[in-house]
């Protein structure tokens, strides 16, 4: 027996830019975004031997049809990573792309494997609707009322946590608001650059006489965020889920496509290929809550999460908080009282989108490229809440 | 049939009109350019683009199914001129400045074929002076083409000849009008604003000078002028406010500068508070405030004594009103004369004016009075024309108290009556209406298109129709025949109020299917706006008072097995529809062999609405639906088809068109579309023959029919709790949802078992029994019978 117990290091990161749904990206394919950052994050790594990853681990939300049939196996087939690495799809809806990382991780920290890769990826423009190819609801959901939950919209869960942890109307597009500004703010000074590997997207379309033509379209910069976007625009919308309610379009994040990657290695791979590592990862944590009330999640997960990591929550320098719903980001942050400045400082979910599955391998590519750009910064933490009631958070420490 | 064909339809200027129109041509399938002006920055055709989707908002819906639009091609004068040799009929429907039209029309000539029609859709310049403006060759195939604002549903369309149009020409553009557009023909003479204007405007200016002259509000006059007269509930002012003052005042001023020797000319200005409101900017609907604003909820009236808005809610006086619901014509005008009240008075004299109007220039704008009184009606929505209206209530008597006005110095002017109208007893008889210009009775148009029309709409006084004979009847309906276009092609034509479908008139269907397919070839079901609008509700609550569950559940599966024989009878049975078709209306419609449709049909099961869902074989036909879609699916799931058609019956959708019905699954791709409802009879008559001869054979029951079941009702809830929990739906709803959620997804089984057709029938009438007995539902039936609306409990 070879295992141990060892550190796991991140040592790349990269991911796409994240379109709207049915925008800069509604004709490409999750397993084609998928491939481009796995490629994207080996070739960060000049050196490696890629027939020594240990497995590619993908977290996907809604794993069927373009992203079904193990999305992860045939990504990394596409990426033209050589046959003998072994691929796998994982879904905790919200959180798999994070939960791919610490998977991932775990494999390293167990003495299993000395190179992983992590990554996630999700098109919701494929996706006819929202919960999937096909929706077939459980009728044991319907006849008791604990079960209601499950049934909840995710809106409907923003409202009620709008509702128990009195989160006003404009709080909330206030908070959209600034995290708009933030995210625009953050584009126009170039601060994703680092992180995102553009996609060249081709899209072929009718041409002269039967021919088809392939228009070619760099996509560098995320498309969500909107800079027109004003206290008085957020304030006209009307609530989505709720007649009375506060929960709207502008102030819940929106729907996207996107993929990232994250490639982890051992101390000793670290060594022998000469990498400098980014991060040493920490821990991970994930907690159940009442589905009807799913967004509180990360309340339950963080503090478990820095116990783990024997941490205080002072000592998180960078908090990447999924902004599913402004309403359960500010109940998330008061309830913890987060520091709203380490809270995504270059926007959120609401400015820049949330696909699915993704987000939490990309939002692990926007810490590393925030601790490679600033030495000061100690402590990261990519958390967010998940769907039918959980809450996951994955803490990175710079090295 | 005309042997016109109309490929191609050119509209020139993307205004409210034009655009309207090329959206009318592309609900009749025409493909349509629909041209304007270059955008000076940007793209091109941004200014048709911007029009196209100003499309998508208009209310009511100028395209028949969103999905037309695409027929519709931008264009624009400054790239696209070589488009317009594609095109067999142009519309031009730009602004109305002469010289404007005649320097497009100089634009414009080159490109277009010498065998294209070209016509003008002004609403008041002269086409022979617009005719002028067009090359010599061209003109023969020129002249006006007046549509009705909005195009769609406003049946009008006036066409006007010059001293050059071709008359074998026009005649075929009335019959493609006719059929193809489905609009209604007035031939107009060249005289400024043609007929319906001509007297439409003149009324409106007949009740604005009344009223300043009797001191009424805007709002009293609007509630006189309505539906009380047989108007449209928008009466004058609020009209005036749609259509927006600015044109009220812009028509005012046509009338004023082209009608220089009409002896009404005097009145044909524009009123001190009107230039006003339009000099302030408000125009009406479009900038939110004119006669009439909203503050807040309330709806606010302009008040000249205060020179200010106060709120509106002015009554017709109950003397008044008294008055107006005699349904003696004569009785009615000579009471509204001799009243002493000042709404009476007012109504006396706004008629008097327009009969002395109509009278004073029928020989020069109208070749007849029919064309006059149907221009009013199809135009104007008018319930009866003023010819008519004169004539049902007396014609002497009313020529005498007109005369008597205008000797006495109380109509407007005091020319004389012409001396026509004292020679007469009314203008309208069995051998054809009066045409004052040539002093003889004109009978109606022999073109023969109009023998498609079996039932054309008549003025009073014409002969009355060819009713058929009666093959059986009973009180709910009449079984019988037109052997004068196929004796063996049974008409079944409800009879009840409302064509509301009670028990006898499912004994009535029964009967009639059995003797169809004993005696005939086919069966029509057809009877005149509204198809059907459901279940007789009065019966149903008589029933549910007297506890009787029994007889109506009884009464339910009658209706399924009605349903059911219309399905299944051995002789095609062809519904014919047009207006409402909802609930059991809808629900018969889809258990025909064929639907022949007017485009204007509005279908859908709308009982939810009454805390019911369809069980005349509505939820059943849904899932045999969705069953025979999904066969044709990747893995043949039946629940996509299911989810649709369960959230038009949750929320009781109705179709808006014949085109929306079809997709929304109330009809087949194979049925037929009618432009034209007047059209609908022979149509089906002819289809039910053709399907007759084409060895027409029933389908059978489907004892096999894939059903979402379980899972499928589960998910369909959970829509419905997001909707509940939401606070979007009550919990009355949710539970009635649910039942109709269960009926389609056939019952309570496992999902993708196999049902037969009438374990279906059997689910949804349970289901409809058990909602029937519930307190909720029954305090819906009753608040829809009450009000006429539906009751949210």
């Amino acid at each position: 027996m070879t295992k141990q117990i060892q550190d796991a290091y991140i040592v790349a990161a990269t991911r796409t830019p994240v379109s709207k749904r049915n925008g800069m990206f509604r004709n490409v394919r999750p397993d084609d975004m998928l491939a481009h950052v796995l490629r994207a994050v080996v070739d960060k790594v000049p050196g490696l031997d890629a027939t020594q990853i240990g497995d590619v681990i993908v977290g996907c939300a809604m794993p069927e049809a373009e992203q079904g049939m193990n999305v992860a196996r045939i990504g990394l087939l596409l990426a033209g990573l050589p046959d003998n690495v072994p691929g796998i799809t994982i879904n905790r809806f919200c959180s798999s792309g994070v939960q791919a990382v610490a998977d991932a991780a775990n494999q390293i920290r167990l003495g299993q494997a000395e190179v992983m890769i992590a990554a996630g990826t999700e098109s919701m423009s494929v996706m006819p609707q929202i919960m999937g190819n096909k929706v077939s609801l459980n009728p044991a959901i319907f006849e008791k009322q604990e079960n209601f939950g499950i049934a909840f919209g995710m809106g409907l869960t923003a409202e009620k946590v709008a509702e128990q942890w009195k989160v006003s109307r404009e709080d909330q597009d206030a908070f959209a608001l600034h995290s708009n500004q933030r995210a625009v703010a953050a584009i126009a000074s170039g601060q994703f650059r680092n992180e995102i590997t553009p996609y060249m997207v081709r899209t072929h379309v009718p041409g002269e006489g039967g021919t088809v033509r392939v228009i070619e379209s760099l996509c560098e910069n995320d498309e969500g965020p909107r800079a027109d976007a004003s206290l008085e625009s957020l304030a006209r919308l009307r609530p989505v889920f709720a007649a009375r309610g506060s929960v709207t379009a502008g102030n819940s994040s929106q729907m996207s496509d996107g993929a990232g990657a994250v490639l982890l290695m051992s101390e000793a791979a670290v060594k022998r290929y000469g990498v400098t590592p980014i991060a040493r990862f920490v821990s991970y944590s994930v907690a159940g809550v009442p589905p009807q009330i799913m967004g509180i999640g990360p309340i339950e997960a963080i503090p478990r999460a820095l116990k783990a990591g024997g941490l205080a929550q002072s000592q998180l320098d960078w908090i990447e908080l999924n902004e599913a719903f402004a309403a359960q980001s500010l109940a998330v942050m008061r309830s913890l009282d987060l520091d709203p400045a380490r809270v995504n400082p270059l926007g959120g979910a609401i400015a820049l989108g949330h696909p699915l599955g993704a987000t939490g391998a990309i939002r692990t590519a926007t810490v590393m490229s925030a601790m490679q750009r600033d030495p000061k910064l100690k402590y990261g933490m990519v958390t967010m809440c998940i769907g039918t009631g959980m809450g996951a958070a994955g803490i990175f420490e710079r090295v | 049939m005309s042997k016109l064909i109309i490929r191609k339809v050119a509209v020139l200027g993307a205004g409210v009109m034009g655009a309207q129109i090329a959206a009318h041509c592309a609900n009749a399938d025409v493909a349509v350019l629909l041209f304007d002006l270059p955008a000076k920055e940007g793209k091109p055709n941004a200014i048709v683009d911007k029009a196209l989707a100003g499309l998508r908002k208009l209310d009511p819906a100028p395209l028949a199914s969103r999905d037309r639009a695409q027929y519709i091609e931008a264009a624009n004068y400054g790239s696209d001129l070589e488009k317009l040799r594609d095109c067999d009929l142009i519309i031009e429907a730009i602004a109305e400045k002469m010289e404007w039209k005649l320097d497009l029309y100089a634009k414009v000539a080159p490109f277009i074929r010498a065998d294209a029609i070209f016509a003008s859709n002004t609403s008041g310049l002269s086409i022979n002076a617009l005719s002028e403006g067009m090359p010599a060759a061209l003109r023969p195939r020129f002249c006006g083409i007046h549509f009705f604002n909005p195009p769609r549903y406003m049946a009008l369309v006036e066409l006007i000849r010059t001293a050059t149009t071709d008359a074998a020409m026009l005649d075929e553009l009335e019959t493609w009008l006719t059929t193809r557009l489905g609009k209604s023909i007035v031939r107009a003479k060249d005289t400024p604003n043609f007929v319906a204007n001509r007297i439409g405007v003149f009324s409106i200016l007949a009740v604005m000078h009344h009223t300043a002259e009797m001191k009424l509000g805007f709002d009293e006059v609007d509630a006189l002028t309505g539906p009380n007269i047989g108007r449209p509930k928008s009466a004058t002012y609020r009209t005036a406010d749609v259509v927006g003052l600015d044109t009220l005042v812009h028509v005012l001023g046509t009338m004023q500068a082209t009608l220089p020797d009409d002896p009404w000319h005097a009145f044909f200005k524009t009123p001190a508070w009107l230039k006003a409101l339009v000099d302030n900017g408000a125009l009406g609907q479009k900038t939110r405030g004119g006669i009439y604003r909203k503050q807040g909820k309330q709806i606010m009236v302009l008040d000249l004594a205060q020179q200010d808005y106060r709120a509106s809610g002015a009554e017709v006086a109950p003397e008044v009103a008294a008055i107006l619901k005699n349904r003696n014509p004569a009785e009615k005008f000579a009471q509204l004369r001799a009243s002493e009240h000042p709404q009476a008075s007012f109504l006396w004299a706004i008629f008097r004016d327009v009969f002395h109007y109509c009278a004073y220039h029928l020989a020069d704008i109208a070749d007849n009075a029919r064309d006059l009184d149907l221009a009013m009606r199809w135009g104007f929505g008018w319930a009866l024309g003023p010819m008519e209206t004169w004539q049902a209530a007396g014609w002497r008597a009313i020529a005498d108290a007109v005369k008597a006005d205008i000797d006495a110095g109380r109509a407007m002017i005091d020319a004389p009556l012409p001396a026509w109208v004292f020679e007469r007893e009314g203008v309208h008889e069995a051998g054809g209406s009066f045409s004052a210009a040539d002093n003889a009775l004109k009978p109606r148009s022999s073109l023969p298109v109009y023998g498609r029309q079996l039932y054309p709409e008549q003025v009073l006084g014409e002969a009355p129709p060819e009713r058929g004979e009666t093959l059986w009847e009973n009180a709910g309906v009449r079984l019988w025949n037109r052997g004068d276009i196929d004796a063996r092609i049974g008409i079944l034509s409800i009879t009840s109020k409302m064509h509301a479908i009670g028990d006898e008139v499912l004994d009535g269907v029964l009967e009639a299917v059995a003797r169809a397919e004993r005696d005939l070839d086919g069966l029509v079901i057809w009877q005149a706006a509204p198809f059907a609008v459901g279940a007789n509700l009065a019966q149903v609550t008589e029933a549910i008072r007297a506890g009787q569950f029994d007889l109506l559940e009884r009464t339910v599966a009658k209706f399924q097995q009605a349903s059911m024989a219309l399905k299944h009878a051995q002789v095609p049975v062809v519904a014919a529809v047009q207006g409402m078709a909802l609930g059991g209306g809808c629900e018969f419609a889809m258990h025909a062999s064929h639907r022949v449709m007017a485009l204007e049909s509005y279908v859908g099961l709308v009982e939810a609405g009454v805390g019911l869902i369809p069980a005349g074989g509505g939820s059943k036909e849904f899932a045999l639906q969705a069953h025979n879609l999904a066969q044709r699916a990747a893995g043949g799931d039946v629940f996509p088809y299911i989810q649709e058609s369960f959230q038009t019956i949750a929320m009781a959708k109705v179709a808006k068109s014949a085109l929306e019905a079809v997709q929304m699954g109330f009809g087949k791709a194979s049925d037929d579309i009618l432009f034209n409802a007047h059209e609908l009879l022979y149509a089906a008559l002819h289809r039910a023959r053709a399907m007759a001869e084409a060895g027409y054979r029933p389908p059978l029951a489907n004892n096999a029919v894939k059903v979402a079941g379980r899972n499928g009702i589960a998910t369909c809830e959970l829509m419905l709790m997001n909707m509940a929990q939401g606070g979007f739906i009550s919990e009355y709803d949710y539970k009635v949802a649910k039942a109709g959620a269960t009926a389609l997804c056939g019952g309570e089984v496992e999902t993708n078992a196999r049902v037969s057709e009438a374990w279906i029938l059997d689910v949804e009438r349970a289901l409809f029994v058990d909602l029937l007995k519930s307190e909720k539902t029954q305090q819906r039936i009753a608040h829809m019978l009450e009000t006429g609306k539906p009751l949210r409990n």
